[in-house]
Parts: structure tokens; sequence; C-alpha cells
């Protein structure tokens, strides 16, 4: 796969090791990967093989031993906490199994937060998350807290809440993991219509069928990218 | 309620439960099993739970255990002070002595087994400097004459005379003096004194020291220490040949010891009394030192468990509340496993009895760790509280004691406090939603069934108003009180159907706290004789309707927190808002820890303050145009003439002093107490004011000179029956009807009060009568007390020390009136801080708390916090979310301890005539409630800090790998 422009992320030589008391172990083994601006990336392997720890990893959410993952030109891991925070606010979004909504705050307010943590205008915040509810389908679910909202609808808000600061890449770890076939095929037309607007994402599933359906699929094994091409 | 009924309650609520858990620990494996677990899971939360629930009987132990000091050391006076003298027989002359020797010892009475003489003079004595020493004086000290081997033999025991070691009785010029008055004039063996005493004074050479012990630390005053010399036989007489005018006479006295030992001796009082009235002997009084001493030693240490005992209530309430507020959060967090266990078939009852079982083990725990704080807690309450009786003249060396018996009553009273939170907390986690308990989603707030509310609602407003109505009508503040708290708090189901949640509790609950706040005012004549009891409910149902009040309002702040965020700031502030507004139980329950022991520490604050800030004007009123008051030795007095020929006195007023029971138509007094005789020069520079007075009097001068005029007339100040340590009462008021018994002669004279001067009594005269009537009230008096006005008022302390330097020898001690007023207010305000010290611990408690329940809410949360990070939230503004949300309840808390501590302050200050007649000016400390507001919201961000940092360290990865 050749391309002209400069990749969004660059990962170079990425590894990854958990310590305990009882033994060490190596999630990651030197990962090398490179993702381009409108890309849908989609992360396969087993259970337990260090796909979520490469995305956390990639995305700056965890330290990494070795290596260098440049986003933007900057390396996530040779800057402070403050900066990589900062930056991760701009440029990142993060769609989860468990959803992760905020259960005191509303739909709307959920949504709202990655705007109000970069300085936008609490209405302009607002504004913009009821937009993105809209988008999602959940436009008059926007005062409902999670709790009273269905795994379906909960995780439309984190989709939601994940785009509404228009980062270059979202990042969604095993999205559809918590939900029924019927509930998380519309969640995937969800985001494949994300991507379709031209954002970036990045989709760890374990689930074949998921995963043959982005641009491109890396296949992690044992802590190492075995496969890495246009999905078959 | 009762003792005994309460003892009972708490008996029946530990057997009930006990029975329950000792069937599920031995039949119910399974419960054990969970129970255990769970409890041993994890040890540090365990930790917490633990330290959280050892509060409440940390304070109540402490409570005992400051009774069982204050009886023991008291009772210890009867060692020290007594030892084998059981009752005294005085005898106001000496030559009657040999009379009533023979009289009391023979025939020998039944449980008397030993009788001894002894002669005692008051007397001045210093030391006798060479060269430049300095010379020490001691003017209030007693001179005995006793035959040494006698006094040995006296009560069988040696060892409990104190006089084992001090050789025979002294001759000549020798002295034998006390260890305490040794060091008062640092002098010891082979030093020279000098006895001042009627009108002469004599060397003499101190041959040895003895204890303060038996017969050797005697003497007639309640005085600490036992300022007395022992001298040869026959000393006191010689040196009385002449007395000068005024001076109070050798005495003699019988000293009766009975059989038994020290503490259990038998009590022959009554049947000395008696002996001695049918023998017809003038001028003898029986004094039942021994039984007077040891019931005093039981009512002050009942006195203060009870004071400190209704005081730690509200620090027991925030103990509570913490205890809820830990159990409910511990449910919490267990809610997806509570509901899988309901799924699994786990009635609603069982799991009650497994949370309970866990409860169990953490209460048991707390309870026995919780005994032995409350040792300490006691040994700090002790050693400032001795520090606070020594500046009085009925100071006391405490002992510090601790009975087995205290420690059980405060481990018992604790875990039944625990064990009931705990039960009654886990009655309701057992109420739990099965579904949502398993999806983790949160409880919906029952509302009301409308048959439901209005029978409960109903039957509570005609309960309470029935309540309410009574109270008012008997003057029963408590029942008014509680009456008009379930009266209001009922109408909440009954509006709930027809209005919002909002409105149907606001309504009730405001009109509630302005009633309470303005009780005193309102039914003023109810409040009046109200009791420590009646303010204890007032701080708490004002408190519990305010935190009500305040956490169903709450959510008006999110309009402070949307401005913010519309000018693009405060998302610390949303975040650090919105979960105490969600979760309103458990901020209810902090808020209400905060606010309780607030409002209890604001109102102490105050009223220290305002009795403070009245010294001057109390001074002014008391001194009655004087600037000293002069007091001398009885045995050897300054005379009016003396005073007066003194350089910078321009006015003396004698007063006569004596001593007497006093007896009101309800009660007879076993103590002697004061009373002072006035003549026309005190009421010459304008008269001491009155605080209030009879109708018939047009002022306060028309009711001294009435007094003046009648003997059968009296001014008392207001708390003049009262007895013992602590707070002054108010027991005595205008036209009450006292008798005045002659302790000598059982003599009865009925008084009328005229007037009452307040309750300081800053220059302790006691109950004032005219000068006249004195010697027909009683046997003997003393006239060594004067008022002095002097030339220049701004330099009445230089006169003071003048006046004690130059008139040494007959023991002089002047003091202003500011100094006076001083001295009593700073037992009142020392007293105040000592409880307000006490209370702190409550308020350590709710800073505790508030840590205790932002770790656990910094674990609850990590997941939520790994996403805000990941969401790039930064770690300081996790950390600023944290310590916002402390901040809001802790502010909160303060403003509504803070607020309904200053307005009930005022309430009672203005209208209450609980504090006595005397008209006390509300104002604001505002300093002192700003430095408690500072530490109080500095040490709860400290307390917070580091759970807050700890959450600002979770790594988002990390707190999300858990999640998912």
């Amino acid at each position: 796969m050749v391309r002209t422009e400069s990749p969004l992320l660059v990962a170079r030589g990425v590894r990854k090791t958990y310590r305990s008391q009882a033994d060490d172990v190596e999630a990651l083994k030197g990962i090398d990967l490179d993702i381009h601006a409108g890309e849908l990336v989609m992360v396969m392997g087993p259970s337990g093989n260090g796909k979520t720890t490469m995305l956390n990893c990639l995305s700056g959410l965890d330290d990494i031993d070795a290596g260098h993952v440049l986003v933007d030109g900057i390396d996530l891991h040779r800057v402070s906490d403050a900066r990589r925070t900062d930056h991760r606010a701009r440029r990142m979004g993060f769609v989860f199994q468990s959803f992760n909504l905020i259960p005191v705050f509303s739909a709307a307010e959920n949504v709202e937060l990655p705007l109000l943590v970069i300085g936008t205008p609490a209405r302009a915040a607002r504004r913009r998350a009821l937009q993105m509810l809209d988008r999602v389908g959940l436009r008059e679910r926007a005062t409902h807290r999670p709790a009273e909202l269905s795994g379906g609808e909960q995780q439309r808000v984190a989709i939601a809440r994940a785009l509404v600061a228009e980062p270059a890449i979202v990042w969604a770890d095993e999205p559809t993991g918590n939900l029924d076939s019927q509930t998380a095929e519309a969640i995937l037309e969800v985001l494949f219509d994300v991507h379709r607007s031209g954002h970036t994402l990045v989709i760890v599933t374990h689930d074949r069928a998921i995963g043959t359906r982005g641009t491109r699929l890396v296949e992690v094994r044992d802590g190492r990218i075995v496969a890495d091409g246009r999905p078959r | 309620m009762t003792t005994d009924v309460l003892a009972a309650v708490i008996a029946a609520v530990l057997v009930v439960i006990a029975a329950v858990s000792g069937f599920d620990l031995v039949r119910r494996p399974s419960f054990r099993r969970l129970a255990f677990r769970n409890a041993l899971r994890r040890k540090n939360e365990a930790l917490l739970v633990v330290v959280g629930s050892l509060f409440g009987t940390a304070i109540v132990t402490s409570a005992f255990v400051v009774g069982d000091t204050l009886n023991s050391s008291i009772r210890d006076e009867a060692r020290t002070r007594l030892g084998p003298i059981d009752e005294v027989v005085l005898v106001h002359h000496t030559s009657g002595l040999a009379e009533a020797l023979a009289k009391v010892g023979t025939p020998p009475l039944p449980g008397v087994d030993g009788v001894m003489p002894m002669v005692t003079a008051p007397a001045a004595v210093s030391s006798l400097p060479t060269g430049n020493e300095q010379r020490y004086v001691e003017p209030d000290a007693f001179v005995h004459e006793i035959d040494f081997d006698a006094a040995r033999r006296f009560g069988h025991r040696p060892a409990d005379t104190g006089l084992v070691d001090a050789g025979p009785t002294p001759t000549g010029s020798e002295a034998v003096i006390g260890a305490d008055l040794a060091r008062q004039l640092h002098v010891g063996p082979g030093d020279q004194i000098v006895i001042f005493a009627f009108g002469q004074h004599h060397r003499f050479r101190v041959r040895a020291l003895v204890p303060r012990v038996g017969i050797a630390g005697y003497h007639p005053t309640y005085a600490v220490e036992a300022q007395v010399v022992f001298v040869a036989p026959g000393t006191l007489d010689r040196m009385a040949a002449a007395v000068p005018a005024g001076a109070q006479l050798p005495e003699g006295r019988v000293l009766v010891s009975n059989t038994g030992g020290v503490f259990d001796s038998t009590n022959a009082a009554s049947a000395l009394n008696v002996h001695v009235r049918t023998a017809g002997l003038p001028g003898v009084e029986v004094v039942s030192e021994k039984q007077g001493t040891l019931d005093f030693a039981e009512r002050q240490g009942s006195n203060f468990a009870e004071l400190f005992g209704l005081t730690g209530g509200f620090i027991v309430i925030a103990g509570v509340l913490l205890l809820v507020n830990i159990f409910v959060m511990l449910a919490e967090e267990r809610t997806h496993e509570l509901g899988v266990l309901r799924a699994l078939g786990l009635k609603r009852n069982h799991l009650v009895r497994t949370f309970g079982l866990e409860g169990n083990l953490y209460a048991i725990t707390a309870a026995i760790a919780g005994s032995v704080a409350g040792i300490g807690v006691a040994r700090v309450i002790v050693t400032v509280t001795e520090r606070i009786f020594s500046e009085g003249d009925r100071g006391a060396r405490l002992r510090f004691a601790v009975t087995p018996s205290s420690v059980a009553a405060g481990f018992a009273i604790g875990l039944a406090i625990s064990l009931v939170t705990v039960w009654l907390t886990s009655m309701r986690i057992g109420r739990i939603n099965v579904i949502r308990a398993i999806r983790n989603a949160p409880e919906v707030r029952r509302r009301f069934q409308p048959l439901w509310g209005l029978v409960v609602g109903g039957a509570g407003l005609l309960a309470g108003s029935q309540m309410f109505v009574s109270g008012a009508q008997d003057h029963e503040a408590v029942l008014a009180l509680a009456g008009a708290a379930i009266g209001l708090w009922s109408a909440v189901p009954l509006l709930e159907p027809f209005v919002s949640w909002r409105l149907a509790v606001t309504l009730p609950c405001a009109v509630l706290l302005v009633f309470t706040a303005a009780a005193p005012s309102l039914l003023p004549e109810t409040f009046d004789e109200a009791g420590v009891e009646a303010f204890f409910l007032q701080g708490v149902v004002l408190v519990a309707t305010a935190v009500v009040l305040a956490v169903t309002n709450d959510d008006q702040f999110r309009w402070v927190v949307d401005r913010l965020s519309a000018a693009g700031r405060g998302v610390a502030a949303r975040l650090g808002l919105a979960n105490p507004l969600a979760k309103r139980v458990r901020t209810g329950l902090l808020l209400g820890m905060y606010a309780l022991i607030v409002f209890v520490l604001v109102f102490m604050i105050v009223f220290a303050s305002v009795f403070q800030a009245q010294a001057p004007q109390v001074a002014a009123e008391t001194s009655a145009g004087y600037d000293l008051r002069v007091d001398s030795n009885a045995g050897n007095p300054v005379t009016r003439e003396q005073l007066s020929a003194q350089r910078d006195v321009v006015a003396v007023a004698p007063l006569v002093q004596a001593l007497a029971k006093f007896e009101t138509p309800n009660s007879t007094d076993s103590f002697q107490r004061r009373f002072t005789g006035f003549d026309e020069s005190l009421l010459s520079r304008g008269v001491p004011k009155l605080t209030s007075r009879a109708p018939t009097f047009a002022s306060d001068d028309a009711a001294w000179r009435a007094v003046l005029a009648s003997p059968a007339l009296t001014i008392v100040p207001s708390d003049f029956l009262s007895g013992g340590n602590g707070p002054s009462t108010s027991t005595t008021k205008v036209g009450d009807h006292l008798v005045l018994v002659d302790p000598a002669s059982g003599g009865r004279h009925d008084l009328t009060v005229a007037g009452v001067a307040g309750d300081l009594d800053p220059a302790e005269n006691g109950a004032m009568v005219g000068a006249r009537a004195v010697p027909t009230f009683v046997d003997r008096s003393v006239s060594n007390r004067f008022y002095v006005a002097v030339r220049d008022p701004a330099r009445a302390d230089a006169v003071a020390t003048r006046l004690q330097a130059d008139l040494l020898s007959n023991g002089v001690e002047a003091d202003t009136f500011r100094s006076l007023v001083d001295d009593r207010l700073r037992g009142t305000t020392a007293f105040i801080r000592l409880l307000q010290g006490f209370l702190a611990l409550g308020l350590v408690i709710g800073i505790a708390g508030l840590g205790v329940v932002m770790v656990r809410v910094v674990r609850e949360r990590r997941r939520e916090i790994g996403m805000l990070r990941a969401m790039g939230f930064r770690a300081r503004t996790v950390r600023a979310a944290f310590l916002l949300e402390a901040s809001f309840i802790a502010v909160q808390g303060i403003v509504i301890g803070a607020v309904l501590g200053l307005v009930t302050s005022y309430s009672v200050l203005s209208s209450s005539k609980t504090l006595g007649d005397r008209e006390l000016a509300f104002h604001v400390p505002w300093l002192a409630l700003g430095a408690l507001a500072a530490a109080t919201l500095g040490a709860s961000l400290l307390a917070v800090l580091w759970p807050a940092t700890q959450a600002s360290r979770i790594r988002p990865a990390a707190a999300l790998r858990l999640a998912d």
C-alpha cells in the first residue's frame, strides 16, 4: 500500500510490558504502524493478544516502554502528560465497549463535555451537542441520563461524544461488544457513516465479520502485527 | 426516658441482633461465608468502615470516664483531706471544747470508734527571709493544735492520718507544716516562719513537713491544697488573748472517726446530731464531712457525665451519619453483587441478615477500638479540665480514673448505636430492585402512594399537633419542638400528591425552620424553663430541616455553573457539583455532619464572646461605685480604720460574712453557703445593679434599702442554690422563699428574695442581708471583707498591689472588680472552650468522614475518571473537580451551621430567660467565626487533597482496562 500524503499517526517499535509481582507480560513486542487520514482501520485478533493495549498506547492513554508514536508530528510519549492530554482533547475521540458515560450527566451534557474541555462556550457546546445527538438519532433523548437509555442508545451517545469535537482520529474498542446483534449493526452503521463523512476510525474487534468491513485490516497476535492490508 | 429504660432497650436490641446473628452464624454457612469474605476482601476498606464507626463509642465512653474521674478525684479528698475523719463537731468557742469532747465521746456512740479534739484558727503565714531573699506569704492558712500521738491512734490506721513520720507533738516555737504550705513559702525543716493572727505575729521554726493526707491534710475549706501549720497546744489561746474586733476566734473541733475504712466507714452523722442536740451544747454544729464529700463527688461525677453525654450526643449523631453514609456506599458499590444474589434466590431478609452479619463484625471491632479511644479522649479532657478547675476556689487535682463499668457501658451503647445503624441501613439496602441492581442502574425515588401519604401524613400531623399544643400549654419545650417537627414533616406526604416534590418539601421545612429558630421568642414561657435537652433537640431539628431544605433545592446552584460554562470556564465546577447534586442522600448525610457540629460550635462561640464582652459592664454594675474588694485573714482581719487610713483610699464599706444552710419549701441543702451583711455605706456611692426586683420596689436602690431595713428580705445571685462546677443554672427568682438555717443552733429564719443580682456574683458575697441581721441569724460571723473606693480608679490595680504589701500581716487580698469579673468569666468561657474542644472532635469526625467518603468516591468513579482523562481532561482539572466537590459540601455545611447557630443564639439571647435575668447583648464574633470557617474548610480540603490527588493520578488506560 503506497500513499503519497504523510500519515496521521506513525508508530515505530512500540513495546509495552505489564509488570506484576508474579511475572511480566510483554503485551506489545514492537509495533510499527502508519495510519492515514480517512482510513477505517480494523484491528483484529483473539482476546488477550494486545489489541486494546495497542489502542491505548497509540492513542496515548497508556505509557509505552520503547518506541515512538507520532500524531500530527507530535511524539505522544515524549511530551508532558498535560500536553498529551490537551492533544487528545483536540484530536482524538474514544468509544468503548462499556459506553463509559458520566451517570450524573444527561445525554446532552455528556456529549458537550469534550467541547467544554477545549474551551468552547457553553451555548455553542450545547448547540453542537444537540446537533451530534440529532445525527445519531437521539435528539429527543438529550435530557435523559444514561440509566434511562438502552445499551444501544448509550453507545450512540458515546459515539456522539467521541465525534463532537471533530477529532482527527476516533478510537473504538469493541464498540459493539455489549450489544445484541441488531443493535450492534445499527451502531456499526453509525460508525461507518462517521467514516464516510471523512473521519479516521480505528476499531478494535475480535469479530471477523466486523473486521472485514473496514478499508484496512490489521491483525494482531501475541503482541505483534501479523497482517496489515485490505480485508478479504 | 430513664436510664433503666434506656438500658433495657439497649439490652433488648443487642439480644435480638445477637440471636439473629448467632443463628445465621451457625445455621447459615452461606451468609457467614459472604459476610466474612466481604469484610476481609478489602482490608483497607474494612479499616475505613471501622474507623468511621468507632467515633460514637469513643465519645460515649469518654463521657463516662470523665464522670469516673470527677467522682474519683473528689472522693480522693476523703483520703487527702479527711482520712479517718468522718464527722466534725465544730465548737465555736474553745472554752466549750472539753465539754463537747466529753459529751460526744461518752458513752461511745454506736458506729463511732474514735474521737479527738483539735483547735484551729485562720492565720496568715509567711516565710522569714534573710538578706535579699524574697518573702513568701500565704494569706489563707490554718493553724492547728492537736496531740500527735492521739492523732496517730485515731481511726486505728496510723497511715491514714498522715502523721506517721511527724514525730512528737510540737512544743514551744516548733511548727510542723503541711507540704503544700512549705512549697508555697519555699521553706523546709529548720527554716523560720511567721504566723500572723489576732493582731500578733510569732516566729516558729519548722521541725518537719507532713503530706496532704488525713488529719495532716485537714482544713475546713474546700481548697485544693492544705495550707496548714501544727503548733504546740495552747499557742492559739495565748495569741488570742487580745482579739481584735471582727476577728474569728480559735475554734474547737471534735474529730469523729466511724467504724470502717476511709471510703467505707459507717455514717453516724444523724446519731451524732441527735446526741449533740440532746446534750444541749451551745454553739456547736455537726458537719458530716466525709458523707458530704462523697455525695458531692457522686453529684459532680454524674453532672459531668451528663453534660458531656449531651454535648457528645451531637457528635454521636455526626458519627451515626458517617456510619450510614459508609454503609450506603458499601452497598452501592456492591449493588450488582446484591442484585445477583437476589436473582439467585436470596430473599430480602437474607440480604439484610448477610449485610447485617458483616456489619456486626465492623461494629464489634469498632466498639472495642472506640472504647479504648474513648479512654484516650477522656484523658485529654481531664487534662484540660484540670487546668480550668485549678483557676477556681473549688479546685481539684483530678485523678484520672477508669472504671470497668464505664468502659463496658460505653462499649455497649456504642455497639448498640452501630448495630442499630447497620441493621437499619441493611434493611434499606435490602429493598433494591433486582433488575436495576444487576444493570447497575440507580434506584428510582419512591413516591408516597397517595393513600399511604394521606394515612401516614395525616396521622403524623395529628400526633404532632397534639404534642405541640400539649407542650406549649404545659411549657414543655421538648414536647412542643418535637410536635412541631413531626407535624410539619408529616405534611410532606400530604402535600406531595398536589404539588411538586420540591414544593412539598420546601414549604413545611421552611415553616419548621423559621419556627424552630424563633421558638424561644415565640414561646418564651415554654423556653424559659427549658433544659439542655430542649436545645439539643432544637439543634437537631434545625440542622436536619435545613439540610433537607438545602439538598432539595441544591440544584439551584446549577445556574452558577451554567454561567461559568457560558463564559467558557467551570468544567471542573460542573464535574465537582454534578455528583453532590445527583446523590442527595449522600450529600445530605455529609452536610448534616458538618452543619450539626458547626451549629453547636458557633452557638458556643457566640456565647463565650457575649460573656466576655459583658465584663466591663458587669464590673461596673456590681461594684456599687467602689473599686476594690478587699479580703483579709479571718483570724487577723484588717479594720475599716486601717483601710481608711491608707493612701489613695477615699471610702470603705465593711461587709460581714457568715455561713449557713439554705432551704426552699421544696428542697433542703446539704452545703453551707456564704451570706453577707452590708450597711448603709455600701449604698452611699450607688448600689449593685439588680437584674430583677419585686414590683413593689420602684428602683434598685429602694430594694437594697428595704433589705437593709428588714431582716426578712434578701438579695441573691440567680444561681445561688446551684451546686458544683460547670455553667451556672438559674435557681432562685424574685419572690422565692428561703429558710436560713444556723448550722450551730439549728435556728431557722425566713427570707424572701427581694431582688436578684445576676448570676456571676463576682464578689462572691452569696445572699446579701442587712448587717444588723447577721448576728440574729447565726452564732458566728467575721468582718474581714470590704469594698474600697480609691482616689483615681484608673490606678486601682496599683493601689490593690500596695494594700497587699502594706497589710501583709493581715493577709490582705485586694482585687479590682474587673479582675474579679474576669476571673469568674474566665472559668465560664474556659468551660465553654472545653466543650468546644470536645465538639471539635465532632468536626474531626465530619472532616475525616468527608475524607473517607472521598476515598471511596474515587474508587467508585474510577471508570468515569478514566474516561474523562481519555477525553482530554487534565489531571489538575480532575483534582480540582474533587476539591470543588468537597468544598461545595463543606462550605454549605459551614454556612448552614453558622447561620443557624447565629440565628438561634440571637433568639435565645434576646428572649429566653434560660440564662437568667441578665440582659446579654448579642453580637457576632466575626473573627472567631471566620477562624472556625477557615480552619474547617482548610482541614476539609487537606483531608480531601490525598484522594483528589490519587484521582488525578489515575491513568486512563488502567481505569478503562478495569472497566472493560
